[in-house]
């Protein structure tokens, strides 16, 4: 049986402002573990709203999302906080590093916020470092690094709780090609070597080729979904 | 354009008053302080030049000879000066009364004459003694102003009893005058008496306190002048009145001059609050530069942008600054008063406080154009913002370069000269030179803040880490990255704390100096004064009453005091006149140079005179040097044959024998009495049956010899109480500096707190993390402040006391100030934070880390 790790049931989400702006319209979707999907559409489709929700940053405006059976409604904001930083990886498109804090120290981070003692830590964030090829700059700070090397240091804070739920957001959208094919190889490592679920944002269509499943949002609605064999 | 810009500033304003209102607050209390200072000593000034001015009615010259006064026959000489057309003798005693805590400035002057010098129209003169002949042949008569009288119901033959030396005085009014001109000082609280009979009742003897002299129409005053000098002897000085005010002027100096330094501190830290309040404005407004950037708005348009918003809000918070300035003159009035009485004894009723233009123009200027200084740099960033890298991704930004070697060298260099300037500056170098070494020192130090915090992080990241994990590791690295933004808040605090820890350093030194000048030269059991200030022109014990305390069966020894002051180059010097055997047989160890017994022979004998250290210094005196004193009867010149640190008057101070002086200045009255008792005396016991024998004759102050030290520091703690006053405005100014880095720290990092969020921080632990960054800072600026401090203590106790007064000072350091300004700092920087940390803490992390 699979297992399912995200679940969003008739998801809506409306931005009152000075217009009215519907970015999830009756939205559900249900993602087994283990699986990969990309995020197709336009821009203004609804896509970053979809993975706010999902990791908790955004509440629907009505409609439930479950993560790993619990629901996110039901939670408190710590409590969303704490399955942000345990449950799932975020990888985002500008990286966001923190800049004061050098590689090492960037990816300990989350254990560190969980009292983790410092060297323990350290320790872990090496070694994940290494894991994604990145073992020789874990001491130096985002702005001594490529965008390549920041967006490692990103997927290894992402796994460093090795986390059921991995939430990638145009993760290769500010590399150049040979670099965001690097990452999108190292992504496909990850799934393979942790058999962690992806929730893959794209406008790139070689991202979106390494998920077995591809959902495409046009104006709030999952206008198709599909399965295919990952490239 | 401008006009399009002026609508982007004022629309920005609308976003973030918090940070309008914290940028106002601090120009204006900047400014505040400097405009109540300037206002505050022009009104005191003001009030003792007018009140000269109008006591000397028409005077053209006055002749006068210190507090001790001159013998009445000088009159003589002066009348038949040629080119004199009037000359009037006159005393002045500031007596107590019965009628409540009044004053009463009373003059005796000449009533059989028409007293024409002090009536300003002749038609309708305003002092008139009705029936002089009566007036002056009774002698309880005394003439009182209308104001006075109304104040108090008094009618002509009513009666009032005044303090004199011999005991209270009954006197019968016997003529009204109006308050205006002579009248018009004091509030009104000025009589006349016919000059004998002042003499008579105030036992002054033969002496006056002054002439005042009217030079006949054409003559030429200088001419005068000089002849009267020729004809009256050196002890007496014949001088314009408006120079003798400016005399007057020049006594309150020093503390003017200190008010102002500190005022300018002030204003110094209200400079840090301005920068970084423009920091913090092109920090939340990089985008909206960019746009107006990318849309052809030129760089110099960004940064007349940002200036003119400077000279908008430096306009607004001058005008606040100047309002709260007048409130706050208003308030320190009466003390600045009291200041120059205890201390200077320079009486006068509590000065009327007006509004002054110039002083006002001048606040506003300063600050205005400390608000463009200020914003400055900001402006500058803002204008040479890169359209493009402004709208890259958070940690592309470089972090700001911290240790430029040439600034830090420039830093160095600056304390290492001001420190130099302390140690080897020779003395007679001009005092507002030696001051700038003040400036060096601090300004070196702000320059050296970069690095000062980058060691400052470098240290407390491990301690950090330790104690508070991640949170306090990024509070740390968050602080250290940012030294410019961190910088100004650091140096407002550096700033805050030097000024109060160095200026109370300097005053436990002083005190801690005039406790052990009391404990050697004053080593008596029993003090008794008949002034409950340092100085008093008019309070003295009469001869009787001070031989009857002394003859007292209890009293072993009894140095009996006259204190009065002698002018020496240009300055007031204290002179006091002591039973020198007695003196040194009540505190025998009183000498620091000298040899205590030949000193003691050869002053009593009035062969030799002891003087101060800070005189020596001043006049650059030594043992065996001749010293020349000014009196009555002619220059009394003498060998100095002791020294000794004594913090009586900042020109210096003058001992000889008490008899040389009687015969001198012609002055039997006593000031102070210091008493040794016999063996078992109990001292409390002694103090009772003293006042009981004084009681009925006159007021008297008893005081112990610990009581006395007490007293001693009180004044001091109230000469130095607007200092304490401006220190909590020093501190409250960085404080508003902590709260506007920690909007600062907020604003600018609005995107990282976002991530902090999004990768799993909670909420409280935002609210920790800039609660830490806030005490990470402050500790910083307590390090430097800390530092700081020693350097400039080192510079106040060596340099500025030594100039200011040319005391030599023993080098104390507040540390137990410093021990409770850690935790008084860090609680200020909590509580200064917690605002910019709870809206960390409510950032809706989806917007914060830029998602559309």
């Amino acid at each position: 049986m699979n297992e399912i790790i995200v679940s969003l049931e008739n998801v809506c989400k409306i931005f009152d402002g000075a217009a009215r702006v519907t970015a999830l319209d009756g939205v559900g979707l249900e993602v087994p573990r283990g699986q990969r999907v990309s995020v197709m559409g336009p821009s203004g489709s609804g896509k970053s709203t979809l993975l706010n929700i999902v990791c908790g940053l955004d509440v629907p405006t009505s409609g439930r999302v479950l993560i790993n059976g619990s629901d996110l409604a039901a939670m408190s904001d710590d409590d969303r906080t704490r399955l942000r930083r345990e449950q799932i990886g975020m990888i985002f498109q500008t990286f966001n590093l923190m800049p004061t804090l050098n590689g090492v120290e960037n990816v300990a981070l989350p254990l560190r916020l969980c009292g983790m003692s410092g060297n323990e830590a350290a320790d872990r964030a090496a070694a994940m470092l290494e894991r994604v090829g990145l073992s020789g700059r874990g001491s130096h700070r985002p702005d001594e690094m490529s965008g390549g090397e920041r967006q490692r240091v990103a997927i290894a804070r992402a796994l460093i709780f090795d986390p059921p739920l991995l939430l990638a957001d145009e993760p290769t959208g500010n590399l150049d090609s040979a670099t965001g094919d690097e990452i999108l190889k190292l992504l496909e490592d990850v799934h393979n070597e942790f058999g962690t679920s992806m929730i893959l944002v794209t406008h790139n269509e070689n991202a979106a080729a390494i998920c077995e499943r591809r959902i495409d949002l046009l104006d709030g609605r999952i206008v198709s979904d599909t399965l295919r064999s990952p490239k | 354009m401008i006009s399009a810009l002026a609508m982007i500033v004022l629309r920005d304003w609308g976003c973030h008053k918090l940070r309008l209102g914290l940028t106002t607050a601090g120009i204006a209390l900047g400014v505040a302080a400097f405009f109540a200072i300037q206002t505050t000593n022009e009104a005191l000034v003001g009030s003792l030049n007018g009140t000269i001015e109008k006591l000397a009615g028409k005077a053209t010259l006055q002749a006068a000879a210190g507090n001790a006064g001159f013998s009445f026959d000088a009159i003589k000489a002066v009348r038949s000066t040629p080119g004199v057309k009037i000359a009037e003798p006159v005393t002045e005693t500031l007596a107590a009364t019965t009628l409540g805590e009044t004053r009463l400035l009373i003059l005796g002057l000449d009533t059989a004459s028409d007293l024409q010098l002090y009536n300003t129209a002749a038609e309708r003169p305003e002092l008139v003694i009705k029936n002089p002949l009566v007036f002056s042949s009774r002698k309880d008569s005394v003439a009182i102003t209308t104001k006075l009288a109304d104040r108090f119901g008094i009618k002509d033959g009513d009666r009032i009893t005044v303090e004199t030396s011999s005991g209270p005085a009954v006197l019968t009014i016997r003529g009204l005058f109006t308050a205006s001109g002579i009248g018009d000082v004091y509030d009104g609280n000025v009589a006349v008496m016919d000059i004998y009979s002042a003499q008579a009742t105030f036992g002054r003897g033969n002496r006056i306190d002054r002439i005042d002299i009217s030079t006949a129409d054409g003559a030429d005053v200088d001419a005068v002048q000089a002849e009267l000098v020729a004809r009256l002897g050196p002890g007496i000085d014949v001088v314009r009145p408006d120079l003798r005010g400016k005399s007057l002027e020049n006594s309150v100096t020093t503390m003017h001059a200190g008010f102002t330094i500190l005022s300018i501190v002030a204003l110094m830290i209200g400079v840090f609050i301005i920068f970084n309040s423009f920091t913090i404005s092109v920090n939340q407004r990089w985008k909206d530069i960019a746009i107006l950037r990318s849309i052809g708005v030129e760089r110099r348009g960004i940064k007349l942008m940002f200036l003119s918003e400077a000279v908008i809000l430096g306009a607004i918070g001058s005008c606040l600054g100047i309002a709260a300035g007048l409130a706050i003159s208003m308030a320190a009035m009466g003390l600045v008063t009291r200041i120059t009485a205890t201390v200077y004894g320079i009486a006068s009723a509590t000065p009327e406080l007006r509004f002054e233009p110039g002083y006002a123009a001048a606040a506003f200027a300063i600050g205005i154009v400390s608000s463009v200084i200020a914003a400055w740099v900001p402006a500058r960033a803002a204008a040479s913002l890169d359209p493009a890298a402004a709208l890259r991704n958070i940690e592309t930004r470089r972090s700001e370069p911290r240790m430029n070697r040439l600034r830090l060298a420039a830093g160095a260099a600056l304390v290492a000269a001001g420190l130099l300037g302390v140690k080897f500056t020779p003395p007679g170098i001009d005092s507002y030179v030696q001051s700038t070494y003040s400036f060096m020192i601090q300004f070196g130090m702000i320059m050296l803040l970069p690095a000062i915090i980058t060691v400052g992080g470098l240290v407390l990241r491990p301690v950090m880490d330790r104690l508070f994990g991640a949170e306090g590791v990024i509070a740390v690295e968050t602080m250290a990255r940012s030294p410019r933004r961190t910088a100004a808040t650091v140096g407002a605090i550096m700033i805050g704390l030097t000024f109060a820890i160095s200026n109370a350093s300097l005053i436990q030194s002083l005190k801690m100096a005039i406790d052990h000048s009391l404990d050697k030269a004053l080593a008596a059991d029993i003090v008794i004064t008949s002034s409950e200030q340092l100085s008093s022109r008019s309070n003295h014990f009469s001869e009787a009453v001070a031989a009857s305390i002394a003859s007292m069966d209890e009293v072993e020894a009894a140095d009996q005091i006259r204190i009065t002051t002698t002018r020496m180059n240009d300055r007031e010097v204290a002179l006091l006149a002591h039973d020198m055997s007695e003196f040194f047989r009540i505190s025998p160890d009183l000498l620091d140079s000298g040899d205590p017994a030949r000193a003691r022979e050869l002053t009593s004998r009035g062969e030799g005179v002891i003087i101060s250290n800070n005189l020596a210094f001043r006049s650059n005196l030594k043992l065996g040097d001749s010293l020349t004193i000014r009196s009555p009867k002619g220059d009394v010149e003498l060998p100095i044959v002791g020294m000794l640190d004594y913090y009586r008057s900042e020109h210096g101070t003058i001992f000889l024998e008490r008899a040389l002086y009687r015969q001198y200045w012609d002055d039997p009255d006593v000031d102070y009495i210091f008493i040794d008792l016999k063996p078992g005396v109990d001292r409390q016991a002694f103090k009772a049956k003293a006042a009981a024998a004084i009681a009925g004759t006159r007021r008297a102050f008893i005081y112990t010899h610990e009581e006395y030290k007490q007293f001693a520091g009180g004044v001091i703690d109230r000469f130095f109480l607007l200092m304490y006053m401006q220190t909590i405005i020093a501190i409250a100014v960085a404080a508003i500096g902590l709260v506007n880095t920690m909007l600062i720290s907020v604003a600018e990092r609005k995107r990282e707190l976002g991530i902090f969020r999004a990768i799993g921080g909670l909420r409280r632990q935002v609210v920790k993390m800039v609660l830490l960054e806030a005490a990470a800072i402050s500790m910083v600026g307590f390090a430097a402040g800390a530092l700081t401090s020693l350097l400039n203590t080192y510079f106040l106790i060596n340099t500025a006391a030594k100039v200011v007064a040319g005391f030599r000072l023993p080098f104390h350091f507040s540390f137990w100030l410093l021990g409770l300004a850690i935790p008084a700092v860090i609680v200020m920087a909590m509580i200064s934070a917690w605002l910019p940390a709870r809206n960390a803490a409510r950032l809706e992390v989806a917007d914060a880390i830029g998602y559309e």
